[in-house]
């Protein structure tokens, strides 16, 4: 049901026949990493290219270079930080507070099954982001303000985050709670202290999603209509036409959703250290 | 069981229930706020609508990108999701790179996307870059864990490619791909109507911006409801039959 990306299973066989003084080589992560790079340096390359000769005049872009040296200089404006600062403030909010709901939801879901089932169908389909149309009927009602988009980027976060989380506790081993009703669990103990470090890769991955989609939806709702925000200004920077300036927010857009992601896989190992 | 109770542990009777009270909080707001239009006047504007034949060319364009969109990603997220999770070297190159752009809001790209695939184009681009990612990162992950004796097996029949990759693969992804293609709908609707939010000259985003700014409330929510209850019905009917084939 819920996207999910599983550790990758080793293949024991290698581990077995280990020769005592390998050969070094750098672990699947550092070659991911370092092909990556390797691939963004020749796009880099290739784009600067591209833009210096006047073959890719047609597309509009700047030359990469100006665009690095632009966003270098956007970071020392006062602008740039307002605009930074309530872009973050949202996604952090939406983050923080869809968590909680999405958390809480799941748990009751999982208590009272049959409410569980009656939400289902709900939960499933709105997992998939329509609700950013209702950001019109938002701004109608709140006010075109960090509120609306607050309140809407929460609940976009929290359903995938209670499904996983609903999933997550069901599929848990029936010996598990064996176990608690054997140790005299009260409701508290079982659910804490085994109910949830059981289900806890699912509660996590849905953790993942839930941040993923608090900044997505806060960046596509300000790119909608907003006052303020990274996602409104490069609206708004193309609307007159400056280039060189929206793309440099582009970019910062972009640096801020790699760093949030390889934060949370940073909390994920966290979380699930000492399992596999 | 008696009927009563069978009608209370069914889903649909419950979510039914939820429609009803969510409808009744509805109208009790609308009484209470000029800027919610009622139930009543936001269904006329809705059947109204069904008669202006503008309203029916913009519905039309929007489905076509929409489709287009959904048709494009879906082949081009299998596609690609079947290179990451057969090839460990397609893995090593690309996969953290889509990680890193599956968690982009692909929105702030549609300025980059305009001057290249013009106005008619790019929301097609852009439906095609939300509705890719579920379906490749779900076939990818379905593919790397098939278990292996599955490839044996296919080896001791001497199956040839193609045969591997329908009577084996396929129905071995079967699950996660339909997850896939059934989240990729709707965000394919959402791509393309919020690239018709930013700049286009018809579709439903546009009507609904378009009656924001004049003040028709009920006209915009009926527009939205209608994207809504298409989204809605696509999914359900989906995962009613992922259900099913499970």
């Amino acid at each position: 049901m819920a996207v999910r990306i599983e550790p990758r299973q080793e293949v024991p066989a290698k581990h077995l026949t280990r020769p005592r003084r390998a050969r070094w080589r750098p672990s699947q992560g550092v070659r991911s990493a370092a092909a990556s790079a390797v691939l963004l340096a020749v796009l880099f390359v290739l784009v600067q290219i591209g833009v210096a000769t006047g073959a890719l005049r047609q597309t509009g872009l700047p030359v990469p270079t100006d665009v690095v040296g632009s966003t270098l200089g956007l970071l020392g404006t006062g602008a740039f930080w307002s605009d930074f600062g309530r872009t973050c403030l949202e996604i952090g909010a939406s983050i923080a507070a869809g968590c909680a709901l999405g958390f809480g939801a799941g748990i009751v879901f999982w208590k009272l099954p049959l409410l569980g089932r009656v939400f289902e169908p709900y939960l499933v389909s709105f997992y998939a982001v329509p609700l950013v149309l209702f950001y019109p009927m938002m701004i109608v009602l709140v006010g075109i303000n960090a509120g609306s988009i607050i309140i809407l980027s929460s609940v976009m976060a929290a359903i995938p985050l209670a499904l996983n989380t609903r999933t997550g506790l069901q599929g848990i081993r029936p010996v598990h709670l064996k176990l608690a009703r054997t140790l005299q669990c009260n409701a508290r103990q079982t659910l804490f202290s085994i109910a949830i470090p059981a289900a806890a890769p699912m509660i996590v991955a849905g953790m993942r999603m839930a941040v993923v989609y608090a900044l997505i939806g806060s960046i596509a709702m300000e790119f909608t209509t907003a006052q303020n925000g990274l996602g409104y200004r490069i609206r708004y920077l193309y609307e007159t036409f400056d280039n060189k300036t929206m793309f440099a927010y582009i970019l910062v857009v972009l640096i801020l959703s790699v760093v949030l992601t390889v934060l949370m896989a940073l909390v994920e190992r966290v979380l699930l250290r000492g399992r596999r | 069981m008696t009927r009563l109770t069978k009608l209370r542990e069914s889903q649909f009777a419950g979510a039914a229930v939820v429609a009803l009270v969510a409808s009744a909080i509805w109208q009790v707001s609308s009484g209470l706020s000029f800027v919610i239009p009622s139930p009543a006047a936001t269904a006329e504007a809705f059947v109204q609508n069904f008669a202006d034949p503008r309203y029916l060319s913009d519905i039309g364009e929007t489905a076509q990108a929409v489709a287009q969109a959904f048709v494009i990603g879906t082949v081009l997220g299998g596609a690609i999701g079947l290179l990451l999770g057969l090839s460990a070297a397609a893995r090593t190159w690309l996969e953290p790179l889509l990680i890193a752009f599956n968690g982009v809001p692909k929105i702030v790209l549609y300025p980059v996307l305009l001057p290249i695939f013009s106005l008619g184009g790019s929301k097609i681009v852009m439906g095609v870059l939300f509705a890719l990612f579920p379906v490749l990162i779900n076939v990818a992950v379905g593919v790397r864990t098939i278990p292996p004796v599955y490839w044996k097996l296919g080896r001791t029949v001497q199956a040839s490619k193609w045969q591997l990759f329908v009577h084996i693969l396929l129905p071995a992804i079967r699950l996660p791909l339909l997850t896939g293609v059934r989240l990729a709908i709707s965000l394919a609707v959402v791509g393309v109507v919020l690239s018709e939010f930013f700049a286009t000259r018809f579709g439903l985003g546009r009507v609904v911006l378009q009656a924001y700014s004049h003040g028709e409330y009920a006209q915009m929510v009926s527009t939205i409801l209608l994207l809504i209850l298409v989204a809605f019905t696509m999914s359900v009917l989906l995962w009613r039959l992922e259900r099913r084939v499970r």
